[in-house]
């Protein structure tokens, strides 16, 4: 479908009126023609113009609370319309969870603090939270062009990954090209035969018939009897008799095919078959060279407005003029009076502390729950991935760890982080959030060895990142319902007392996504710029 | 921050950085932070993070519950969701350092602004109910350390309730060497249903918290 710049600027119109219309085209408008403007943009400059309209004069002053994306966002933007901001974040870093994990590197985790002891090298990170950027995801690309991130290509489905579950092929990992070939090929033979014997002809013309059995040979690699019998996609038995790569001097041997009852006893088709076509997940994808937290950088090097960390927010009170914040810093109790607040802290933190939102406010903030996940990255002493012909991608695993990652940098050097372990399944979260450090690696070692046998032999050092017990975060992606959707949704979006700002990426229909932040962050700051321009009667 | 001298002339307008006007909060030690992330700030306790309110525990009680995640007494039983998150807290503590937590917690003031209600319940069933409990806890929830039997009056309600559910059901109380959680889990025996531990909890949500 085409959508066309000019049909979403009039949908916008038609939800927001004309200054949405107004904002959203600065954005388009800006941050392509500025990038290509100011080319990369050296720290500190200031390309004309925003998506806030410039105060010209006037002042108004903006608390940011939380050091998240979002903030870091709205930060830079208002500072750059001439507003007086100040980012006020609990814990001991800027970013939230845009973490990467490198060499001395504190993880506060609640009980169990941690320091990553990966060796002292810029190609050995963890990327904690977000570790892919979707190539359609507008802010997060745009910043990452506007504020100069190098961005690099990330592997995120490799058919030469495995597949793995020990209720099928008693144990044994598959390729998953051989998994997706082998499942194709009986689906589609399966069709075959089903539409010649049904009388499916009498919905179809014969021409229709024709193709779909044409249709179904391509989809499956049939053979003209419609059987499958195997199939090239599925990769040749390596390696060859007269080359190391099979298929070279003579013609190579497809796979034995697998057993179409073990495919179906594999977990494997439930969503993980599939999950590389997700919007989000299609390649190609992006990754920031040297590690995600080159966003948080890139933001905290072009904001110079202060960003104060360990500064603990105790009250929120809004009153008749603006908002006044009490936070403590360096054992002592601060207030701020701004005309307004952002607030990106979660809200499962934010109901504990003081504030004089209505009730409703925070029953809603409450109806929105936490989400668990759980990553452990481990440093191998070898690339012993790569010898299977593996450069990147995701194993998957019907185990706790559920998923293997392959570095997809740094390509035949020496060591690498890879991770051992992404849950998604909170049970599975809960399972390795349990354990100390030490036991959550072990474990870690353990299952993944069913993946690869000699996976021990090559890990040296782990770390490990339950999100719900993060100290300052305690929850991963928020959890809405539709119900709560309907309910809140738009509720919390809207400012309190035309003061209070909830955003994040909390605050959007793609929670765990940075794009959702960017995105919720842009709709806060065109709800403040409107009531900035009626403030000041149109002069801004 | 800019500096003060620039403030005067639209003070409404600049972000201004002073002291707190009122001692409405208090400091919080840089070692004990993180118990504020959970429990709230003045440990008023966050039902969102299921973290209760610690503020106005008796000193006592207090030892014995860190003392019994520590030692796994308490936080241990794969079906203790919540416990098992405390558990690691207290184990990373050693018993001075509980101490001094302790000593932290029971410095606090007790700020009753910051109790809220959310059990609803047949106060009057519930009174009935708390017969049983009042020969512990005393007939105004206030507490018998003699007894290892804490202060009820103005902790967190859904608290209550779930530690009513727990004790109940075996989840807690389930240690030989945890004599008082023991001794409320049978307790806990005479709460037949759901209904009457939402009852007895809106009763004790009457009593007087001083």
């Amino acid at each position: 479908m085409q959508f066309s710049r000019r049909r979403f600027l009039n949908q916008v119109g038609a939800a927001g009126g004309s200054a949405a219309v107004y904002q959203m085209a600065l954005a388009l408008g800006l941050m392509s023609g500025d990038a290509r403007a100011a080319g990369r943009t050296t720290p500190g400059a200031t390309p004309a113009a925003g998506l806030v309209p410039q105060l010209k004069g006037a002042r108004r002053s903006v608390v940011m609370l939380g050091g998240g994306l979002s903030s870091l966002m709205a930060a830079y933007e208002l500072e750059r319309a001439g507003y007086d901001c100040t980012v006020l974040e609990a814990g001991h870093r800027i970013g939230g969870r845009n973490l990467t994990l490198r060499s001395g590197d504190l993880v506060d985790e609640m009980g169990h603090q941690q320091r990553c002891n990966f060796d002292d090298d810029p190609n050995l990170y963890m990327n904690a939270g977000p570790a892919r950027i979707p190539v359609h995801h507008y802010y997060l690309v745009n910043y990452c062009r506007h504020l100069g991130v190098q961005l690099e290509t990330f592997t995120n489905v490799n058919y030469n990954a495995w597949v793995q579950d020990p209720n099928a092929f008693g144990g044994k990992p598959v390729r998953f090209r051989q998994y997706i070939t082998d499942a194709r090929g009986f689906i589609a033979e399966l069709s075959a035969k089903a539409i010649n014997t049904s009388d499916l002809d009498a919905e179809f013309s014969t021409e229709d018939l024709e193709r779909i059995i044409a249709f179904l040979r391509s989809y499956g690699d049939l053979d003209t009897d419609l059987l499958y019998r195997g199939s090239n996609r599925g990769g040749y038995q390596q390696p060859g008799v007269l080359a190391p790569t099979a298929g070279m001097l003579e013609h190579g041997h497809v796979h034995e095919r697998l057993d179409f009852s073990e495919i179906l006893k594999s977990d494997f088709w439930q969503y993980r078959m599939y999950f590389g076509d997700g919007e989000d997940q299609a390649a190609p994808l992006l990754q920031p060279v040297g590690g995600m937290d080159r966003i948080v950088d890139a933001f905290v090097a072009s904001i110079r407005s202060p960003m104060l960390t360990h500064a603990q927010v105790k009250s929120i009170r809004l009153k008749e003029e603006g908002v006044s914040v009490v936070y403590q810093h360096k054992g002592r109790h601060r207030e701020i009076q701004a005309d307004y607040a952002l607030n990106c802290i979660p809200k499962h933190l934010l109901v504990g502390i003081d504030n004089n939102f209505p009730s409703e406010y925070t029953t809603a903030l409450r109806s929105i729950g936490r989400g668990r996940m759980f990553k452990i990255g481990i440093q191998m002493k070898e690339r012993f991935w790569e010898n299977e012909n593996i450069y990147g991608g995701i194993s998957w695993t019907n185990q706790n760890i559920e998923q293997i990652w392959y570095p997809p940098h740094n390509v035949h050097g020496r060591k690498g982080v890879m991770l051992g372990a992404y849950t998604w399944n909170p049970a599975n979260a809960e399972f390795f959030a349990r354990m100390n450090p030490e036991e959550r690696f072990a474990e870690a070692v353990r299952q993944g060895a069913n993946v690869h046998p000699d996976y021990a032999r090559y890990a040296e050092t782990a770390v490990s990142v339950p999100w719900h017990r993060m100290n300052h975060i305690m929850g991963c992606t928020a959890m809405w319902t539709e119900e709560t959707r309907r309910q809140y949704f738009t509720y919390l979006q809207t400012p309190l007392n035309d003061r209070h700002f909830m955003m994040g990426d909390q605050i959007s229909y793609h929670p765990g996504w940075q794009e959702g932040a960017f995105s919720s962050a842009h709709h806060s700051l065109s709800e403040l710029g409107k009531r900035v321009s009626a403030e000041l009667g149109g002069a801004a | 921050m800019r500096a003060p001298a620039l403030l005067s002339a639209c003070l409404l307008t600049l972000i201004t950085a002073a002291p707190a006007a009122a001692d409405d909060y208090s400091v919080v030690p840089e070692t004990f932070i993180y118990c504020t992330t959970c429990h709230g700030v003045e440990l008023r306790g966050n039902a969102s993070v299921d973290a209760p309110r610690l503020n106005g525990m008796e000193d006592w009680y207090l030892r014995n519950q860190m003392l019994a995640f520590k030692h796994g007494r308490r936080g241990t039983h794969a079906q203790d969701t919540n416990g098992l998150e405390m558990q690691p807290q207290a184990a990373a503590l050693t018993e001075h350092q509980i101490e001094d937590a302790v000593a932290f917690i029971t410095a606090l003031p007790v700020r009753t602004w910051t109790i809220e209600h959310t059990v609803a319940g047949n106060v009057d069933r519930g009174r009935t109910l708390y017969a049983t409990c009042g020969a512990c806890h005393g007939p105004q929830g206030q507490g018998n350390r003699t007894l290892s039997a804490p202060r009820l009056a103005g902790q967190s309600d859904w608290y209550l309730a779930r530690q009513l559910e727990k004790y109940r059901s075996g989840v807690r109380g389930y240690d030989p060497a945890d004599t008082a959680g023991a001794q409320m889990r049978a307790a806990t025996q005479v709460l037949g249903s759901e209904e009457d531990i939402q009852d007895v909890v809106a009763f004790i949500n009457t009593l007087p918290v001083n």
